[in-house]
């Protein structure tokens, strides 16, 4: 998909003769474009949610979340958490280093089929104090904190704590093999380093027009801000 | 929780204690009201949503608290030996009693709560009768107050017509030449029935833990019956609630969260509140277990001849 994205953004800025943008900087706007559209998900899942409440979305066809829930959960991980040194109770939050991928949110903390909860700083030594309250195996609970989660309470030694949560998008990569000739790269997608996005096919045109965007910025081209500016509009609008 | 299969239920899967299912099938944990409460009444398109678990795990405990006290009838018996300090210490689940019975050769004979107190709090105090402070400005304090002291040893009588009645084997009224007090000679008119008893009495100190006794039950056994809150010691894992109540927890948590919530209709809460109450009905009247044979077995009475 990312060449084909790359494609059309090169002819629509050659179309006029605006520019040319690098690969360098065109996988730059692709990285940048993608974690647009990444965080949009969210609103806009939270947005149909909202329309369901208003009894104005449908279902079947029409359900829309249902799209959105699917390629969040695309992003899904599950993965056991890593144990910080000796102490039983604190455990590293997903990471490139623990887990092999950033978290963009953490869904849920689980052992066994127990779902830890998560408590927030200000309330954890209050729910401590009341009996009724108090986190225990059966109701277990977390707080985070920098880069740990810590658990309360804690549990028993060589307890796997696992962690299912939504990690960020890998960063799009268009790679290529310089022929040399003109000095015009070609598109080589065997590089090792080749990455293309991870969004689905039906978001290449909101990809498309978001590049367009950066693009036109980065070569001061006005008009073409516009446009895609507008026809991002235009899709956001007919997507409702 | 899964069902349980026949052989798991009556002999716990060939586990120890072998009796730990039994009966379990009238009840439904705590783990599984939170979650279904969860799963069925909280979400993007409920009445709850957004609310923390342990808000919701906090209203389920408090509704089985407030059905421990009363509606469950789940009464607590506790059997123990009274101290030579004539003292019973309250169980550690212990919020409210129900009867005290005193076991005394293979029957029980329930007890009467003293009208009078008979344990106080004392000061030490000099001979006019000032109070006498340590170093640090505190009212030293006997080992037992004077009131304390004479129930302990025996010498506090009693107003009940038990053996500590002042009267009890005194001579009393004249008849052919002698006197009875506690004999029932004739008609015996102006009897106070509120202490009319002749078993030990009791008082129970809420602020001490103890239930004190009357010094004639010194190493007697007595049996407590109690209610408690149903935590079982906040093991979690231990709490349950009777099936016939579990429709209304859910609806006691949903009237609690809407009615502490900013911004929920009026109409709403009261839908809420009405729930809740009409539920609690319905499982009492279950619960009170009018069967149709023991509405019967009284009704026969009809036919007797009344001389």
């Amino acid at each position: 998909m990312i060449n084909d994205i790359r494609n059309t953004v090169l002819a629509v800025l050659n179309k006029n003769n605006y520019g040319y943008i690098s690969p360098q900087d065109f996988n730059l706007y692709a990285q940048q474009a993608q974690m647009d559209l990444f965080e949009d998900y969210f609103y806009a899942y939270n947005y149909q949610v909202n329309k369901e409440n208003q009894r104005t979305s449908g279902t079947g066809y029409a359900d829309i979340k249902k799209g959105y829930v699917e390629v969040i959960d695309f992003f899904s991980v599950t993965t056991a958490l890593s144990q910080v040194g000796a102490n039983l109770d604190k455990f590293f939050l997903p990471s490139i280093s623990t887990t092999g991928s950033d978290y963009y949110l953490i869904n849920k903390i689980f052992t066994g089929s127990t779902e830890l909860e998560r408590i927030e700083q200000s309330k954890i030594l209050l729910l401590n104090s009341s009996p009724l309250t108090a986190p225990s195996t059966m109701f277990p609970a977390y707080t985070t904190e920098a880069s740990t989660a810590t658990i309360y309470p804690t549990p028993a030694a060589a307890q796997t704590v696992n962690c299912q949560y939504i990690r960020y998008p890998k960063a799009p990569k268009w790679t290529y093999v310089d022929l040399g000739t003109n000095n015009e790269p070609v598109f080589d997608q065997t590089q090792p380093d080749y990455q293309d996005f991870e969004l689905f096919p039906d978001d290449a045109t909101d990809l498309t027009m978001k590049i367009l965007q950066y693009a036109g910025v980065s070569i001061r081209e006005a008009s073409v801000v516009q446009y895609a500016g507008a026809e991002e509009a235009t899709e956001i609008n007919s997507e409702k | 929780m899964s069902y349980l299969s026949q052989y798991e239920y009556y002999e716990n899967g060939g586990n120890a204690p072998e009796d730990a299912n039994w009966g379990s099938y009238q009840y439904v944990s705590l783990k599984d009201i939170v979650v279904n409460y969860q799963l069925m009444y909280s979400g993007n398109h409920s009445l709850i949503n957004n609310e923390e678990r342990y808000k919701i795990l906090f209203h389920a405990k408090r509704a089985i608290q407030e059905l421990n006290y009363d509606a469950f009838k789940e009464v607590k018996v506790l059997q123990l030996t009274v101290s030579e300090e004539l003292r019973f210490v309250l169980p550690s689940d212990y919020v409210n009693w129900v009867r005290i019975s005193y076991y005394n050769d293979g029957v029980i004979r329930p007890m009467v709560e003293n009208v009078q107190v008979n344990s106080a709090k004392a000061y030490l105090q000099a001979n006019d009768a000032r109070i006498l402070f340590d170093q640090d400005g505190k009212a030293l304090q006997p080992e037992y107050s004077p009131l304390d002291f004479t129930r302990i040893t025996g010498q506090q009588p009693s107003i009940y017509l038990n053996s500590l009645s002042p009267y009890n084997g005194l001579l009393g009224y004249e008849y052919e030449g002698c006197w009875y007090f506690d004999f029932a000679v004739g008609a015996r008119y102006g009897l106070n029935t509120e202490t009319a008893n002749a078993n030990p009495t009791f008082r129970i100190d809420k602020k001490a833990g103890v239930i004190n006794f009357d010094s004639t039950m010194a190493d007697e056994s007595c049996i407590l019956e109690y209610v408690s809150d149903g935590m079982e010691g906040g093991d979690d894992t231990q709490v349950t609630v009777n099936k016939l109540f579990e429709d209304y927890v859910y609806a006691y948590i949903s009237y609690q969260i809407l009615n502490s919530k900013l911004g929920v209709q009026e109409y709403v809460v009261n839908r809420a509140r009405k729930a809740k109450s009409a539920l609690l009905r319905n499982a009492k009247i279950r619960l009170s277990n009018i069967h149709p044979g023991r509405l019967l077995m009284n009704l026969r009475g009809r036919d007797k001849w009344i001389k």
